[in-house]
C-alpha cells in the first residue's frame, strides 16, 4: 500500500505552497498588522491612562501588571489567531478558482493536503505574530527571550486552532459571504471572552465556562504566564486545554475535509 | 476488465433535476474517445462522477479497472484531468504548480523536473515555465493544464470541453497536442460541444442528450447510418432528369428536386460514385450542368437521433456568457 509515504510530501508541499503564496503577498500581511496595532494604540494606550488615575491599586485588576503589560500578550495572540483565520479564506478562494478540484482529484491523502495547508498558514501567521510580539515588547516592556518565544508557542497553537476552524467553516460554506458571516460572529466573542482585554477571573459563571471552551482564553493565559508571570489558570492545565481544544478543531476540519465532494 | 473506462446506468439527480438518468460508456484502452453532446446534456457531470469529484445517484463506473466509488484513491491514482474551467494557482508560476501537483502524486523533485521540460515542450510553454500564471492566456492556461495533468503520466487523461472559449489560433494548438497524445498510446476522454473537434480527434464518439447516451460508435459509423452522403447532379431539362432518375435508383435512394432539373441522391461513398454517375449519364445522352455532394456530419447524426440540431448552440448565448462569466475572474 502506497498510502503511508504519500503523506509526507503532499503534507510539505501544501505548507510550501502556503508560504509561498504568504510572501508574495506583502500587503496583505502588512494588513493583517494594522488591526491589532491600533487595539494595542488606542484600545492599550487609553486604558493605561485611564488605569493610572486610580493610581497603584489598578495593578490589582491586572495581577499586578500595568494594563499595557496585561493587553501585550492578548495582542500577540489575537495578532496570530486572525491571521489564522485567513486560512479558510484560502479554501474559499481555492474553491472560487477552481484550485481545489485539483487537490480534490488528486490521490494524496485529504488529511494530509489539509494539514499541510493548516501548518503552513500557522508558520505564515506566526511570523506576523513574531512582528507583533517586537513591537508590544517595545510598548509594554521586554519580557526576554524565553518569555517572547513561549508567548509565540502558544500563539502558534491559537493559530493552528483558529485555522482549523476557519477551514471548517469555509469547508460547509457555500458563499464568500456566508463565510465572512459566520467568521465574524465566531471570531468576535472568542476574542472577547479570551481574557485578552480583561481578567475572566471576575466574570459571572456562565461567561467563564464558555472562556474555558474558548482555545484562545488558554492560549492568552499561557502567553502572558510565560511572558510576564501573571496567570489565572495553572500553566500546565493552559497547555492542556489548548491542545484539546486545538486537536479537536483539527480532527473536526480534517474530517470535513475527508468527506468533500464538490456534488 | 478490457476497458479504460466503462459506465453502466449512470444516474444523478440534483434535487429534483435528473442530471443523467442512465449513461452507459465503453471506453477501449488507447482511444481518444468523444462525449459529444449540447450544453446542459450532462457531459460535465459524467466527467465529474468518473474523476471521483461527483457522488453517482445510480449506477456504476470503472476508470483503469477501479470502481469510482469504491476505490476512488485508486482511481485518482491513474487519471489526469482537465477541468471546463481553469483550476490553477495563477498566483504561482507553472513551475510552482506542477512542483505541487507532482508532489501530491506523490513523484520525486527528480522525476518531476525531468518530465516537467518534457511535457511544457509538448504543449509548446517551455520558454514560460517560470512565469506566473497570471501572465498566462486563456488558450497558454488550457495546453498548461493538459501538461499538467500529463506529467504524471496518467492512464486516463480526462478533458471537459478543452477548446471551449478559445480562438481559433489557439483550439488548433490544442487539438495538435492532442493528436500528438495519440501516438503515445494514453486514453484519453475528452467532452464536447463541437461536433468538428468530436469528427476530428475521437476514435469513438458517444451522443449525449439530456442525460442519456444515445449512440456510441466511430465518427464514420454514425455517420453511415444516415445512409450516405448526398449528391446533387443538376440537367438542363425535365425529360433529362427524369432519364438520370433512373439511372441514379440503382446506386442509391433517388428522388428528384424541386426545381424539377435536379436528381437528388443519398448513397455510399460519393467521391468515387460521382466520377461513374456522370460517366453513365453521359453514355446515355444525360448532360450534367452542375454537380455536388454534401458528406453527412455528426451534426446530422444528432439531428436523425434528436430531432434537433447540435449548431443551434455554437457561438450562442450560453457561450457568450461562460466565456464573459469566466473573464469576469
Ligand atoms: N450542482 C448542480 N446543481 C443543480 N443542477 C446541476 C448541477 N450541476 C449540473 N446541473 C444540471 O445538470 C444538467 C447537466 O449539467 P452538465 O453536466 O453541466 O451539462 P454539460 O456539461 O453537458 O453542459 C444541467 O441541466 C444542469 O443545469
Ligand atoms: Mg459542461
Amino acid at each position: 500500500m502506497p498510502a503511508r509515504p504519500r503523506w509526507l510530501p503532499a503534507f510539505q508541499a501544501m505548507a510550501w505552497r502556503q508560504l509561498v503564496r504568504f510572501l508574495s503577498a506583502r500587503s496583505r500581511v502588512a494588513n493583517s498588522l494594522v488591526f491589532p496595532l491600533i487595539w494595542l494604540l488606542f484600545f492599550g494606550l487609553g486604558w493605561s491612562a485611564a488605569f493610572n488615575v486610580l493610581g497603584p491599586a489598578a495593578r490589582g485588576i491586572f495581577g499586578g501588571l500595568s494594563y499595557l503589560e496585561f493587553l501585550a500578550p492578548g495582542i500577540v495572540v489575537m495578532t496570530v489567531f486572525t491571521a489564522g483565520f485567513g486560512s479558510g479564506l484560502g479554501i474559499i478562494w481555492d474553491r472560487e478558482f477552481g484550485y481545489m478540484k485539483e487537490l480534490l482529484v488528486s490521490p494524496a491523502p485529504r488529511g494530509a493536503l489539509l494539514l499541510g495547508r493548516l501548518v503552513g498558514d500557522t508558520v505564515a501567521a506566526l511570523a506576523q505574530g513574531a512582528v507583533m510580539a517586537l513591537l508590544v515588547s517595545a510598548v509594554a516592556g521586554w519580557p526576554g527571550v524565553w518569555g517572547l518565544l513561549g508567548g509565540l508557542a502558544a500563539a502558534a497553537a491559537a493559530a493552528l486552532a483558529s485555522a482549523s476552524l476557519g477551514s471548517l467553516i469555509a469547508l460547509s460554506m457555500r458563499s464568500p459571504e456566508g463565510f465572512h458571516m459566520v467568521v465574524n460572529l465566531v471570531m468576535m466573542p472568542m476574542l472577547f471572552i479570551s481574557g485578552a482585554f480583561y481578567p475572566v477571573d471576575p466574570l459571572p459563571a456562565w461567561l467563564r465556562m464558555l472562556a474555558y471552551l474558548n482555545p484562545l482564553y488558554y492560549a492568552v493565559d499561557l502567553a502572558r504566564g510565560l511572558m510576564y508571570g501573571v496567570h489565572s489558570t495553572p500553566l500546565p492545565l493552559d497547555v492542556a486545554g489548548l491542545a484539546a481544544v486545538t486537536a479537536v478543531a483539527v480532527a473536526a476540519a480534517v474530517a470535513r475535509f475527508s468527506r468533500t465532494y464538490i456534488a | 476488465m478490457e476497458y479504460a473506462v466503462y459506465a453502466e446506468g449512470l444516474r444523478k439527480s440534483y434535487g429534483g433535476v435528473e442530471a443523467l438518468r442512465g449513461v452507459d460508456l465503453h471506453v477501449p484502452r488507447g482511444t481518444v474517445y468523444g462525449l459529444l453532446g449540447p450544453n446542459g446534456a450532462g457531459k460535465t457531470t459524467t466527467m465529474g462522477i468518473l474523476v471521483t469529484l461527483i457522488k453517482p445517484s445510480g449506477g456504476r463506473a470503472f476508470v483503469a479497472g477501479y470502481d469510482v466509488v469504491e476505490e476512488p484513491q485508486r482511481v485518482r491514482e491513474h487519471i489526469g484531468v482537465v477541468f471546463q474551467e481553469p483550476t490553477v494557482d495563477r498566483d504561482l508560476t507553472a513551475w510552482q504548480n506542477l512542483y505541487i501537483h507532482g508532489r501530491i502524486h506523490d513523484l520525486s523533485r527528480n522525476e518531476i523536473e525531468h518530465r516537467a521540460r518534457h511535457v511544457m515542450e509538448l504543449v509548446g510553454l517551455e520558454k514560460f515555465l517560470h512565469r506566473r500564471l497570471r501572465s498566462y492566456s486563456g488558450g497558454m492556461i488550457r495546453r498548461f493544464e493538459i501538461a499538467r495533468a500529463l506529467l504524471t503520466e496518467p492512464e486516463v487523461l480526462f478533458m471537459d470541453e478543452p477548446t471551449v472559449g478559445l480562438d481559433p489560433q489557439a483550439r488548433t494548438r490544442v487539438w495538435e497536442v492532442i493528436e500528438e497524445l495519440k501516438k503515445t498510446g494514453v486514453t484519453v476522454f475528452l467532452t464536447t460541444h463541437y461536433m468538428e473537434e468530436a469528427e476530428r480527434l475521437c476514435d469513438t464518439v458517444a451522443i449525449i442528450d439530456r442525460g442519456v447516451v444515445v449512440a456510441e460508435a466511430p465518427p464514420e459509423e454514425l455517420k453511415a447510418r444516415l445512409g450516405g452522403d448526398t449528391l446533387y447532379l443538376k440537367t438542363a431539362s425535365p425529360a433529362e432528369a427524369r432519364r438520370l432518375l433512373k439511372l441514379a435508383a440503382g446506386y442509391g435512394d433517388a428522388r428528384l428536386a424541386e426545381d424539377g432539373v435536379t436528381v437528388v441522391l443519398v448513397a455510399r461513398d460519393a467521391p468515387r460514385l460521382l466520377p461513374t454517375l456522370l460517366q453513365e449519364a453521359r453514355a446515355t445522352g444525360v448532360s450534367v450542368i452542375e454537380s455536388r455532394y454534401v458528406r453527412p456530419s455528426l451534426n446530422d447524426v444528432f439531428l436523425m437521433l434528436t430531432g434537433r440540431s447540435l449548431r443551434d448552440e455554437e457561438g450562442g448565448w450560453s457561450d457568450w456568457m461562460r466565456l464573459h462569466m469566466r473573464a469576469r475572474r
